[in-house]
């Protein structure tokens, strides 16, 4: 049964009880098979070359997370640390591999939330790369007139000239964005939602499957 | 069809000023209205009361009678005449708010609660009108420039709104998008939809419509057929009389600026390919090529905001891989397309001590001759957000010269700019030349880059395809018939008006 297709409030509660197993477990053993499950997982889903490529950029933060707790603590404290912050990152990979935003706004305006919830959710991940670009850009504009905008200690009062530009343009692109909604009859009642969700009995049973894992994963700690 | 009966309209009750004053206005069925004004004139406020969003979503001051088919848009709300009255916003990225072009298409039709069934027939046939039915599944952000205008007017004509208002279709387009959204348009028209077309670039809709209205300073100032327009829109600064070019005394040019053989790739796409340019010192060279071809890459390896993957780059013969940009602001001031993203001061003023404080040298003297050639006096105590667009372009160069660099890059510099400030630019730019300043200049707007320019660069696909004198690539047929260059709209438009009068 491809994961893809779930409905989304089956990834939703799977990806909260992965949440939920993680972070009650707190010894390395099972820690280490919930990371066996999660690469079984990976495996399944054919994920493993986009994981490998964000491992990479994941990995600096976990070796950090180890250095600060073997200081901290104890080389085996800061193991299971690692591992659990390791587990969480490789479960939320998978979670947003396979759910799109709006299928994520979907899923909570199904569970009763109100449909402006769900837009916002999901408009705001829309606008996560149109902020990025605005941020390189201004950092180019500002290098080119003379101010240092290179991440050091000292440079830390010049990034006013960073966020300045920054909340001014996002206040007027989100002036801008309601009136554009207003004028595609965002206000409007009676919304037409095409897409429609039924939770399948195989998703119930995975659902079951999941919830004793969790059981299991409590049980043992 | 809509009428506009002795308008006044302010956005603060406590302003004194009106931002239209006394508009009559009427608009007949099926008509193509151009409505043309400069820099705040008022036209995009015109657009707003059209489709209800004042007084619905603007507060303000609203006197004089609005309606649409016979309907007050007072009496009526915003989501009864988002259907009667389409307006097409001039920010792609505010109005493409979903995660896909359709998703983009179907959020009009979701609206007004239309089945499943109907929405898809609906998108299917908007799909096929605009052409981009390729572009369904793609995100917004994927898109070009020309391919995000044609979803915005999807967005809006699959609701069939018998009355379509497009703020500045045509910003940010290079030939090419706009000749494709003018052919959209045109094709709107002739199917019996009202259009409503706000411009600065008016040479390029003018000999499509069958109407031009001009406003200045919130008064209609001309209403009339097209071809009656033309002493109008040169009084209103609408299409630029640009001051003439005059020859470059004969001077030793030294290269100031050397690129040789340099490429650049994102993610193995190239972008420049082999692109060696030499820029003379105190020429004025422009870069001109499509939306994409590669110029704002090009500029930004001048003063180190990218390294070349291959090839280097030589500043007064000397190279610049180790020079990071802010080394080099003193030396090369590139100002970029966006004036907002420079400004953070409270102050016009204080925007223009950074540099001064940064250059290392300092002088009254050049500041208060900067202050003069920008017109800047008046404005050095008001904030840069609060100034007109034109007005934001000169001090954000300002900002830029103020710091004396040999060589000053301008990205885009007409790019939203009304008539009467290129003609500003262009007088501002030949006497910075004058004072013995070396220019360039990235457009994709040619009529510009042929008013001011000794010599193009022709950049297309990341590649040179051409360089020499500006008149005779101009007129370059291969350049043309390979997209390199277009036949500019206004120029054309020129010629058109030209025959009409």
């Amino acid at each position: 049964m491809p994961v893809r297709s779930f409905d989304p409030r089956t990834k939703l509660a799977l990806g909260a009880m992965g949440i939920a197993a993680i972070l009650t477990t707190q010894k390395t053993v099972p820690l280490g098979v919930e990371l066996g499950l999660l690469c079984g997982g990976l495996l399944a889903l054919n994920m493993v070359k986009p994981w490998i490529r964000a491992f990479k950029l994941i990995l600096p933060l976990v070796v950090l997370v180890f250095i600060i707790a073997a200081i901290s603590f104890t080389v085996d404290t800061a193991f299971m640390l690692s591992l659990r912050l390791l587990n969480l990152l490789t479960l939320s990979f998978v979670f947003f591999q396979t759910i799109g935003p709006e299928e994520l706004g979907d899923s909570f305006r199904k569970m009763g939330l109100p449909y402006e919830f769900s837009f916002i959710l999901t408009t705001s991940l829309r606008y996560v790369p149109l902020i990025g670009g605005m941020i390189r850009r201004i950092i180019d504009a500002q290098r080119s007139r003379g101010i240092d905008m290179r991440p050091r200690l000292r440079n830390v009062p010049n990034f006013i000239a960073l966020l300045m530009p920054l909340l001014i343009q996002a206040f007027v692109l989100a002036e801008q964005l309601a009136m554009a909604m207003e004028s595609r009859g965002f206000a409007r009642t009676g919304r037409t939602f095409r897409k429609e969700y039924n939770i399948s009995f195989g998703e119930y049973l995975i659902m079951s499957v999941a919830l004793g894992l969790l059981v299991a994963f409590i049980l043992w700690e | 069809m809509i009428n506009l009966s002795n308008i006044y309209y302010r956005y603060e009750e406590t302003s004194e000023a009106w931002v239209l004053h006394g508009i009559d206005l009427s608009i007949r069925e099926g008509e193509f209205v151009l409505l043309c004004g400069g820099s705040g004139s008022g036209k995009s406020t015109l657009g707003y009361l059209l489709n209800g969003l004042i007084p619905h979503f603007f507060d303000g001051v609203l006197q004089g009678a609005v309606s649409v088919s016979g309907h007050d848009t007072r009496d009526s709300t915003m989501a009864d005449l988002f259907a009667e009255v389409g307006l097409v916003f001039q920010n792609t990225d505010a109005q493409l708010f979903n995660s896909s072009v359709e998703k983009e298409i179907a959020f009009g039709l979701e609206s007004m609660g239309r089945s499943a069934r109907e929405i898809e027939i609906e998108i299917d046939r908007t799909a096929k009108i605009l052409d981009i039915g390729h572009l369904l599944d793609r995100p917004p952000t994927a898109l070009s420039g020309g391919e995000k205008r044609l979803v915005t007017i999807a967005s809006v004509l699959c609701l069939k709104p018998p009355v379509m208002v497009l703020d500045e279709p045509l910003a940010h387009l290079d030939w090419e998008g706009a000749a494709r959204v003018r052919k959209v348009l045109r094709r709107l028209h002739q199917e019996g939809t009202t259009v409503v077309v706000i411009e600065q670039r008016v040479g390029a809709v003018l000999e499509d419509a069958t109407r031009c209205v001009v406003l200045d300073r919130g008064k209609l100032v001309f209403d009339g057929v097209p071809g009656a327009s033309r002493p109008t829109l040169i009084e209103q600064h609408l299409v630029p009389q640009y001051p003439l070019k005059q020859e470059s005394a004969l001077r030793e040019q030294n290269p100031l600026l050397q690129a040789k053989e340099i490429s650049y790739e994102i993610d193995g796409r190239p972008i420049l390919q082999n692109v060696s340019v030499h820029v003379k010192d105190g020429e004025i060279l422009a870069i001109v090529g499509r939306n994409g071809s590669g110029k704002t890459t090009l500029i930004k390896h001048f003063n180190g905001l990218l390294n070349p993957c291959a090839g280097n780059l030589l500043f007064m013969g000397k190279g610049v891989r180790n020079t990071t940009p802010q080394e080099m602001a003193v030396q090369i001031g590139i100002t970029f397309q966006n004036p907002n993203d420079q400004f953070f001061k409270n102050t016009v003023e204080e925007e223009l001590m950074i540099g001064r404080s940064l250059s290392g040298r300092d002088s009254e003297e050049w500041f208060e001759e900067l202050c003069v050639l920008f017109d800047l006096h008046d404005l050095l105590r008001q904030s840069p957000y609060r100034l007109s667009e034109g007005q934001k372009k000169r001090v954000a160069v300002a900002s830029i010269l103020v710091m004396r660099p040999r060589l000053l890059v301008l990205d885009e510099p007409t790019v939203g700019q009304d008539g009467r400030f290129l003609e500003v630019l262009a007088g501002l730019l030949l006497s910075l030349r004058e004072k013995g300043f070396t220019v360039v200049i990235v457009t994709h707007d040619l009529e510009f880059a042929l008013a001011t320019a000794e010599r193009w660069l022709v950049l297309y696909g990341g590649r040179v395809v051409g360089m020499g004198p500006p008149e005779e690539l101009a007129m370059d047929t291969a350049l043309i018939r390979m997209g390199a260059l277009g036949a500019d709209d206004r120029m054309l438009s020129r010629g058109v008006l030209d025959r009409a009068c």
